[in-house]
């Protein structure tokens, strides 16, 4: 597992090691550069005395000058290039004719080399540049131990430091741990640094969007429990005068009465179903091409008995472009829940479109019926689950036919809208698919309005 | 005993009222709050089997309604809501008893007619009259312990007439009683049950007040002499 408390200890620690590394290097450089001109100018200052006085000769094993590998070595020729001086035999240096300074580079190392004429003779200083590196280093060196000596009590203020730092995040973590699922309260905000602020904050947005989702489900558990209740008190009471009939015919009459509650309990379980399907979230909208105008004419197919039963007539007036992105039977459900609402609060004798256009690219379904039509002050409320109108003709349904509706098109990111219906009176729904797909037309003519009944 | 039903459900509605019926009582059944209120201001039912949730006037509002206009009547709730304060919100509201949805008809009538007893300050479930005893429960009437069978409509008005015995009622109240708003009602038609009743129980049970209507003497009650 990753941890922000190690990663920072080894980078930071990696960073100082490196700034350490560049200063030891930064000193290096510089301690070579004054040993540099240091020595240079001791070479020429040895060379100026040895120039002043003219040699003769010169005793065999004087003339060393120090020891050791910095030692320097000193040559005098005369004018002839006849050697006169020669302080470490053992070293053979070239016979630099060039005055001043100069490096060679020899099978020991380079050696810098200072030249003078002075008199008959040439005087020559040579040192080996090693001495100067080793100098260099060396006070490289010194700089450097005492941040070395630092770098574990660094490390160890490093973790606490950042131990310390951390510790509002344990807090929330801690805060967060206590909560039970169902206390969605917010986090404390107060006292807590700028970096973790924004996490508690995201937090605390979505456990009040929890909250009120969790509010909302609660609600409408309570509401189905509720609904569910009547058409359960219907059958019980329809079994009851079953059982109590006395006669055959009675008991048929009862028996039928049960199986319409039966069937009515049925569908509001398949309604409460499919509003639990189609809640947002759930499931995904499959991305599938569909066309509503095929949906709309087999749902018209379905529902033609019970129009006709009405002598409601039923029609479907499609034009181009009638395809939407989204899953058939959730846009068959929508299509059958307007139809099947417009047939059952239009009177006998009464009309329903079932209209598709295309507006602006984007498809448009309408659903007008010549009926009652809902007041303007009613028609925020109808999309409220088990909202039911002030008994629109004497019908009462479930309450969740458009609450359905609604549900479907928003997760096809359809508006719903309410107007009146044919001839400015009864009720007309739209509902506009605003996503069309781009070159999927359906071949349609204007003029194919089918009539069934 | 003649009941209103205000229930908005029409299966339950119908169903309710099909049971009750069964049972011996004359239900009369409104959908809504506002019509309740009507048919409560005729002033014949003798209880009223009330659901909660009903359009245009909840009927929350119409037993407060019922309660602050000084109207006494039983009134029992029917709610689909279990929730304790919903139900205790009811019986504060002045209702006498509730039951919950899914409710059994064997109970709901069991319950109005405990009401109704109450209504009318009794205890004893048999309705006893000298030798005369009506369950209202089963139906049964019993003379000197002998079965008599009655008519629905028969043991209706008896039932009325022995419940508050010295009680002079009226044609119109004995058929407000006996006849729902659906039922069609001939002119004579107490006359008729009246008569049949004398046949059953004897001449001298149900004494005639001649242009008033009809009553039980109160059994301590001085006998009228001949």
């Amino acid at each position: 597992m990753r941890s922000i408390r190690r990663e920072l200890l080894v980078w930071l620690l990696l960073g100082i090691a490196l700034a350490v590394a560049a200063a030891m290097v930064g000193t290096y450089w510089r301690a070579r550069d004054e040993a540099n001109a240091l020595f240079d100018y001791q070479l020429k200052e040895m060379a100026a005395s040895l120039t002043d006085a003219p040699f003769a000769a010169v005793p065999a094993g004087a003339g060393t000058i120090g020891a050791g590998s910095d030692a320097m070595v000193v040559q005098i020729w005369d004018r002839n290039g006849v050697q006169l001086f020669l302080s470490q035999p053992r070293r053979v240096l070239p016979q630099n004719a060039q005055l001043g300074f100069t490096t060679l580079s020899t099978e020991s190392g380079p050696w810098r080399v200072f030249s003078a004429l002075a008199a008959e003779q040439v005087v020559q200083i040579a040192q080996p540049m090693s001495a100067r590196r080793e100098l260099a280093a060396s006070m490289a060196l010194r700089t450097i131990i005492p941040l070395l000596a630092v770098l574990p009590f660094l490390a160890v203020l490093i973790w606490f430091t950042i131990a310390r730092g951390l510790k509002p995040l344990d807090r929330v973590a801690a805060a967060v741990a206590r909560r039970s699922p169902t206390l969605l309260e917010p986090l404390p905000e107060t006292d807590l640094p700028r970096e973790v602020q924004p996490l508690v904050g995201a937090l605390n947005d979505l456990l009040s969007r929890l909250s009120h989702t969790l509010h909302a489900q609660r609600a409408f558990v309570a509401d189905a429990a509720h609904e569910l209740r009547t058409p359960l008190t219907a059958v019980h009471l329809q079994a009851q005068l079953a059982e109590r009939a006395t006669t055959d015919a009675e008991r048929a009459a009862a028996l039928g009465e049960l199986k319409d509650g039966l069937e009515r309990a049925t569908r509001l379980v398949e309604q409460l179903l499919t509003l639990a399907r189609e809640e947002p979230g759930v499931s995904e909208v499959p991305p599938a091409s569909v066309d509503l105008a095929a949906l709309a004419r087999e749902v018209i197919a379905d529902l033609a008995p019970l129009a006709g039963a009405k002598g409601i007539d039923l029609g479907l007036s499609s034009t181009a472009a009638s395809m939407v992105k989204g899953g058939a039977d959730p846009l068959r459900t929508l299509i059958s829940n307007l139809v099947d609402n417009a047939i059952r609060y239009t009177p006998t004798g009464g009309r329903v479109d079932v209209v598709l256009a295309d507006d602006a690219g984007s498809v448009v379904l309408t659903v007008r019926d010549s009926g009652p039509g809902i007041a303007v002050e009613d028609r925020e409320r109808v999309f409220d689950r088990f909202y039911r109108g002030n008994g629109a003709g004497g019908i009462r349904g479930s309450g969740l036919g458009l609450a359905i509706v609604k549900q479907i098109a928003e997760r096809h990111r359809a508006d719903v809208e309410l107007g009146t219906g044919i001839d400015g009176r009864g009720l007309g729904v739209t509902v506009r698919f605003t996503q069309p797909i781009p070159g999927s037309r359906c071949r349609e003519e204007l003029s194919s309005t089918q009539k069934i009944v | 005993m003649r009941v209103l039903l205000a229930e908005d459900d029409a299966m339950i509605g119908a169903s309710v009222r099909r049971g009750l019926s069964q049972d011996g009582f004359t239900v009369d059944w409104v959908e809504d709050g506002r019509a309740a209120e009507l048919a409560l201001a005729e002033r014949v039912h003798d209880a009223v089997l009330l659901d909660l949730g009903l359009p245009r006037k909840s009927g929350l509002e119409v037993l407060s309604a019922m309660r602050r206009g000084g109207d006494t009547r039983p009134v029992l709730i029917m709610t689909a809501r279990d929730a304790i304060a919903d139900r205790v919100a009811g019986l504060d509201a002045g209702a006498d008893d509730y039951v919950v949805k899914p409710f059994d008809l064997t109970e709901l009538a069991a319950r109005l007619r405990a009401l109704w007893r109450r209504g009318v300050g009794r205890a004893d479930p048999i309705l006893a009259f000298g030798v005369i005893e009506l369950d209202p429960a089963s139906h049964e009437t019993r003379v000197r312990g002998q079965p008599v069978s009655l008519s629905a409509r028969e043991f209706a008005l008896l039932q009325a007439l022995l419940a508050r015995p010295g009680a002079v009622l009226s044609r119109a109240q004995l058929e407000a009683k006996l006849y729902g708003w659906s039922d069609s009602v001939e002119s004579n038609a107490v006359e008729v049950h009246i008569h049949a009743l004398r046949k059953k129980l004897g001449a001298d049970l149900i004494r005639n007040v001649r242009g008033v209507g009809w009553m039980v003497a109160k059994p301590d009650a001085p006998q009228a002499t001949s």
